[in-house]
């Protein structure tokens, strides 16, 4: 255990921004706080690295508490969303400055500097000022100067959410490869879920203020607890359930779920039947209501019966003309595949 | 962990919260004394005097001036002056301000150099100028024997006009400068004529710079006093009253009085730009279009012209000033002569150098006081806050004789220990770095709020200590800035009389006060000499800062606030 967060709380006036997040991070691990604008990711992330004070709660790191260490002494990295590297300072000066606060010899700082330039694949652009450098290079820079100084905790706060898509894919493999490469602990903050299921061992989501969920991408992919969870990770049907019965349809739930009010089924779990007859058991009769083809896979937009509830299926782009000239349609909700939901 | 643990912790971390607020009260202190001393102090020696009296404190001052006839005549006086003034000034410095910023007319840049060039010169040059030109002895007087008699009210009325035109212009300049050339497209596409557009957009999107430009020459004028002094005849200001009652009759409780009253209406207009300025900025969003002028041939040409005739008259009293420092006697014998630069009168010419030292001390001095104060307002949240803020945006409001008058009350005492400086030239430049604190630190306010946060947020993850952060960071890149306020202090210390006038003495005694005495005495080309001196000074001072930004690549500084 790298981390220890517990029992964290943080209020700005009358909004509570953190409301008792416990959570721990292991040593080597990569996480990711996931969540809608506002929910409180970069004030956590902030918390830990001791640029705001939480108004209960401790951090712990190794079994130290953090709670008297100021920012400037807990030797954690810090990436920002974007402009944080001086701008007064060339590249290599930038990545030098943590050594040099800390009063190194010129040439180890210089040696430390190249070192890392090299590392994000830079060499040739140590000398040029921010300004003359593109968006990712400057983020390239700031995660160099962030990791000089050998932090024990890497923390980074959206470093991708300002560059463009090509670069921001790229980017995401290479800061991935250097932290398993020096196998640090480091926590980043996104909202976009894509990269947090691509780069992460484990995702925290946050939903204002607290933790929805805490788990690898499978777990919250297969296993989402709530609807929160569910919607926020991939897309989910969310279909309302009285007395196991949904749209007058007597559902297959296993027993251990049960007298379940909401269910979630993602939308390639739906199983289409085209030409079946209507009565069929466990079959529930749809009506096609529109199609979205996206070339390799399409979407089906159906209406439950006369429910009017509306189900979203995933199919093979392929299989799409079957389907639309099937004179009767009905869907199958295997019972494996439906999650209740809170 | 128990309950018990995380209770410790929350009161822990609660009372570091308070703590690290409670720090920042020490800064706070040690940056607020100095303001309290050298500005509000002498403030309460003001009120105290105003209110003294033989027979103890009473309002007895006040109403023997409320009753006295001639007091009303000179208030309303000094009313009638300034209100025209400003009128006047803000219609010729919108105009300037729209021809530079709003169209397509040529040499605008120097356009630009010529509105600000007032600001060279002593604050009397105007009515230096005019006297040289219209004067009892002036050259047209002399030449076409017209008779006219500018001393009086029109004397001083275009003298502070032409006094007051420079600020109004770099307020109005600022202001004209930001527009949303969106808004102007849509006003063309419903149909707006052009004058129709100017009066529903231009002026009120500028509302608030010319609201503070009136504010600005409001306070200016009423408490100038080198204008009237030279031009005004027996046309009497209030601020020259306050001259004439504290110098020519040591009468310091009716000079305190009469302070006191310009105080009030400084005060006012203060406090309403203050108010009004911070709202500019919020008109412009992020994603405005920048206004670039079209062509217009009828505007430009009307705005060509009136540049011209306004460029003209500025130059036209710089240029008889420079013009009758080189002649033998102005305007009888008007062959070359360099005899009035030698300065065989009086100090000679040591009064110019009292007055550079006395401005390089000042541009020394307050680029640390100001950024001092900005600094620790912006990085030590404190309940002390506010109090700072206060004190230090107060000198704006207070009138330079005011602030003159309340040193010698204050410190000419032995029993106080700034009497150790009082009388030298180091009191005069302490006088000047408060004068303009105001100022001062609003540049430098604005300034570091524009460097993000971020940065020190940066530095202090980094390892670096709020010294490091300070020295390595916020400073290289606050440097253009600095810069810029120095040349602010100097300039403005070069060229006040307000603030300094009731602090030199005889050994003290600086160059813009010569230029009066010398004019007083009728001695007209040696003061020309003296305030091309002072002109010249500030221009080889700007170049060289000029050339020296340049050369460290920071070329888009503006030296002239
Ligand atoms: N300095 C502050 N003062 C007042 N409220 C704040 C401050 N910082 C954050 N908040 C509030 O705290 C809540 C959480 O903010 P936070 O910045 O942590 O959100 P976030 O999850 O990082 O959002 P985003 O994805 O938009 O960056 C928000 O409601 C925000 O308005
Ligand atoms: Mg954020």
């Amino acid at each position: 255990m790298a981390l220890a967060l517990s029992h964290v709380t943080k209020r700005f006036g009358s909004t509570i921004a953190l409301n008792d997040i416990s959570l721990t991070v292991e040593r080597g691990e990569f996480i990711c706080f996931l969540g809608p604008s506002g929910c409180g990711k970069t004030t956590l992330l902030r918390i830990i690295a001791g640029l705001e004070l939480a108004e209960e709660g401790t951090v712990m790191l190794e079994g130290r508490d953090l709670s008297e260490t100021p920012a400037r002494h807990r030797n954690f990295g810090v990436v920002f969303q974007s402009y944080s590297l001086f701008p007064n300072m060339t590249a290599l000066r930038n990545i030098g400055y943590g050594l040099e606060c800390r009063r190194k010899p010129r040439a180890e700082i210089d040696a430390r500097a190249a070192e890392m330039l090299k590392l994000v694949e830079l060499s040739e652009h140590g000398n040029k000022l921010p300004s003359q450098l593109s968006g990712g290079q400057q983020q390239r820079i700031a995660l160099a100067r962030a990791l000089a100084t050998d932090p024990e905790v890497l923390l980074l706060d959206e470093p991708l959410s300002a560059l463009d898509a090509k670069v921001r894919e790229s980017l995401r493999l290479e800061i991935r490869e250097v932290q398993k490469r020096l196998g640090i602990t480091t926590i980043m903050v996104t909202h976009d879920q894509e990269e947090a299921l691509t780069m992460a061992d484990r995702i925290v989501v946050m939903d204002t203020g607290t933790i929805a969920q805490l788990g690898t991408a499978r777990e919250l992919y297969e296993q989402p607890t709530s609807r929160f969870v569910a919607e926020f990770i991939g897309r989910m049907n969310i279909l309302p359930v009285e007395n196991n019965l949904f749209a007058g349809q007597q559902l297959a739930l296993p027993s251990d779920k049960q007298g379940a009010t909401m269910i979630g089924i993602r939308p390639e779990d739906v199983r289409i039947h085209a030409g079946a007859a209507p009565s069929d058991p466990g079959l529930i009769p749809v009506k096609l209501r529109n199609t979205i083809y996206l070339g390799h896979l399409a979407h089906l937009v159906l209406d439950v019966g006369d429910s009017g509830k509306e189900i979203v299926a995933e199919i093979p782009g392929h299989a799409c003309k079957a389907i639309v000239d099937a004179p009767h349609l009905a869907i199958e909700m295997r019972p494996e595949t439906i999650k209740v939901l809170q | 962990m128990s309950t018990l643990a995380v209770d410790q912790a929350a009161s822990q971390s609660r009372r570091k919260n308070r703590k690290s607020r409670m720090a920042g009260i020490v800064p706070a202190i040690i940056v607020g004394i100095p303001l309290a001393l050298f500005v509000l102090f002498p403030l309460t020696h003001i009120l105290g005097r105003s209110f003294s009296t033989p027979d103890g404190y009473g309002l007895a001052n006040y109403a023997a001036m409320l009753g006295n006839e001639r007091f009303l005549r000179i208030t309303w006086n000094s009313f009638a002056v300034t209100i025209v003034t400003t009128i006047l000034a803000i219609v010729f410095a919108y105009t300037f301000a729209y021809a530079i910023q709003r169209s397509t007319m040529p040499f605008r840049n120097l356009f630009r150099l010529i509105a600000v060039l007032p600001l060279f010169a002593p604050s009397l040059v105007q009515a230096q100028g005019l006297v040289l030109l219209f004067g009892r002895n002036g050259i047209i007087n002399r030449t076409f024997d017209l008779g006219i008699d500018l001393y009086g009210y029109w004397g001083i009325v275009i003298a502070s006009v032409l006094y007051v035109f420079p600020y109004a212009f770099l307020i109005l300049s600022a202001a004209l400068a930001v527009a949303d050339a969106r808004i102007y497209e849509s006003a063309e596409m419903l149909g707006a004529s052009k004058w129709r557009a100017f009066r529903t957009v231009t002026l009120p999107a500028t509302r608030y710079g010319l609201a503070a430009a009136i504010f600005v020459c409001f306070t200016l004028v009423i408490t100038d006093f080198g204008n009237p002094m030279v031009i005004g005849g027996d046309y009497t200001v209030l601020a020259s009253e306050v001259y004439n009652q504290v110098i020519g009759q040591a009468n310091f409780e009716m000079g305190t009085v009469i302070g006191m009253v310009l105080l009030i209406p400084a005060a006012i207009a203060a406090i309403v730009e203050k108010r009004v300025s911070a709202k500019q900025y919020a008109l412009i969003s992020e994603h405005s279009k920048p206004l670039v002028p079209q062509q217009d041939r009828m505007r430009d040409r009307f705005l060509l012209a009136a540049a011209l005739l306004i460029s003209l008259a500025i130059l036209l009293i710089v240029a008889v000033v420079v013009f009758a420092s080189f002649v033998h006697l102005w305007p009888y014998r008007m062959n070359f002569s360099l005899r009035h630069y030698a300065f065989d009168v009086q100090n000679g010419i040591q009064p110019l150098w009292n007055s550079i030292y006395i401005s390089v001390m000042a541009a020394g001095i307050g680029v640390v006081v100001v950024t001092a104060a900005a600094y620790v307002i912006e990085k030590f949240p404190s309940p002390a806050t506010r109090a700072l803020y206060f004190l230090s945006i107060l000198p704006a409001a207070v009138p330079g004789m005011v602030l003159g008058l309340g040193y010698i009350l204050a410190f000419n005492n032995p029993m106080n220990p700034v009497y150790a400086i009082y009388g030298t030239l180091f009191i005069i430049a302490i006088a000047n770095v408060y004068y303009y604190h105001a100022h001062g630190f609003l540049i430098s306010g604005t300034s570091m709020k524009q460097i993000s946060g971020r940065f020190d947020e940066a530095s202090a993850t980094l390892g670096g200590s709020r010294l490091q952060t300070f020295t390595k960071v916020t400073l290289p890149l606050l440097f253009p800035t600095l810069v810029g306020i120095a040349v602010f202090f100097f300039m403005r210390s070069m060229v006040t009389l307000s603030a300094v006038i009731f602090l030199i003495t005889p050994n003290t005694q600086v160059a813009a006060v010569s230029v009066l005495y010398l004019q007083d005495r009728g001695a007209t080309n040696q003061a020309a000499a003296f305030s091309v001196c002072i002109i010249a000074t500030i221009m080889v001072v700007l170049l060289a800062v000029r050339l020296l930004l340049n050369a460290t690549g920071h070329k888009n500084v503006s030296l002239i606030r």
